[in-house]
């Protein structure tokens, strides 16, 4: 007979981020004893233990997961990031330059509604910078097949990094924290991208692996 | 030429859990046998960080088991101590032991 405790699944959040950085090659078998782990746990001390348990496990494991996914190919990993560096330079140029380009083409619609280029001038820019860092994250992860987390995950504490020396010398000098937020939404923008890219993946292989 | 290694602490832990198991070594045993016997917190993802490690290194080798219910019908991987390995962890231990002849180590440094 099965036991009850069989039945139960561990959270569903921290069984996704362990999905998210766990690689085709080792899922079934971490996937597999965290499960095993979990419905003993539940037998013997009960669910609110085990999902605790769970999720520790989980917070620990996602680290591990992401530097073993970097140790096994660390050149195309890193030249992933390189190139998801190099095409931020001309990704978050574009929206400039079509902000340039559209303020140029309609200057006499812009001067009698100013409040319109204004919106688009400050959220219309920061719209579009998510949505460019969400495509360089997608192109990141695309080229480091297998790899996506790891990679949008270090180039986006990169551009962190960066942009929080950049945002120290902008406090220090408008006392705006604008600057840093922008970046850090840029970043978590690229993560996202990854994340979307892996899914994508996971769920497509999933499907060949069941038809 | 002659394979000179030692293992890092971990390393080592995760091997003589490893030889301690014999035939039911796999991700789940391992970190119990270690948790058990240690009394330190182990992640899942660290016994398996290592064991990759040591399977790059040649020092464990590993196979697929079947699919079990408990597991949502997932395989165990199943690892064991190689010839490399297991001279590893002799040369690793020689080395300890050499370190620590002749130490009082409870009495002077507890």
């Amino acid at each position: 007979m099965t036991s009850p405790a069989e039945f139960v699944q561990p959270p569903r959040l921290a069984r996704w981020l362990v999905a998210l950085f766990n690689s085709a090659g080792k899922a079934d078998s971490i996937a597999g004893d965290l499960q095993e782990e979990f419905s003993q746990l539940t037998s013997s001390s009960g669910l609110a233990s085990a999902r605790s348990w769970y999720w520790r496990q989980a917070i620990k494991t996602a680290p591990h997961l992401a530097a073993m996914d970097f140790r096994e190919a660390p050149w195309s990993t890193a030249a992933a990031i390189l190139g998801g560096f190099l095409l931020c330079r001309f990704v978050y140029w574009l929206p400039n330059q079509l902000l340039g380009a559209l303020t140029d083409k309609y200057l006499t619609y812009w001067s009698t509604h100013f409040k319109a280029y204004m919106l688009l001038a400050t959220d219309g820019m920061f719209i579009a910078h998510l949505l460019a860092s969400l495509l360089v994250g997608s192109i990141v992860a695309f080229a480091a097949k297998g790899r996506e987390m790891i990679a949008t995950s270090i180039l986006g504490l990169i551009l962190v990094a960066l942009g929080l020396v950049a945002s120290i010398i902008w406090l220090v000098r408008t006392g705006d924290l604008w600057m840093s937020l922008l970046l850090c939404a840029d970043a978590l923008a690229m993560v996202v991208g990854g994340m979307l890219l892996r899914m994508h993946r996971a769920h497509a292989a999933e499907s060949i692996a069941k038809s | 030429m002659a394979d000179r290694g030692y293992l890092g602490e971990f390393e080592h832990l995760v091997i003589l859990a490893l030889l301690r198991l014999e035939d039911r070594a796999y991700g789940v045993t391992v970190r119990q046998e270690i948790e058990s016997r240690t009394k330190r917190d182990v992640s899942i993802g660290a016994v398996y960080a290592t064991l990759e490690r040591l399977e790059a290194k040649g020092y464990v080798a590993s196979r697929r088991g079947e699919p079990t219910p408990e597991r949502g019908g997932r395989s165990k991987r199943l690892f064991r101590v190689t010839a490399r390995g297991l001279a590893a962890v002799n040369r690793t231990q020689r080395a300890l032991q050499s370190m620590t002849a002749d130490l009082d180590l409870i009495g002077s440094y507890s």
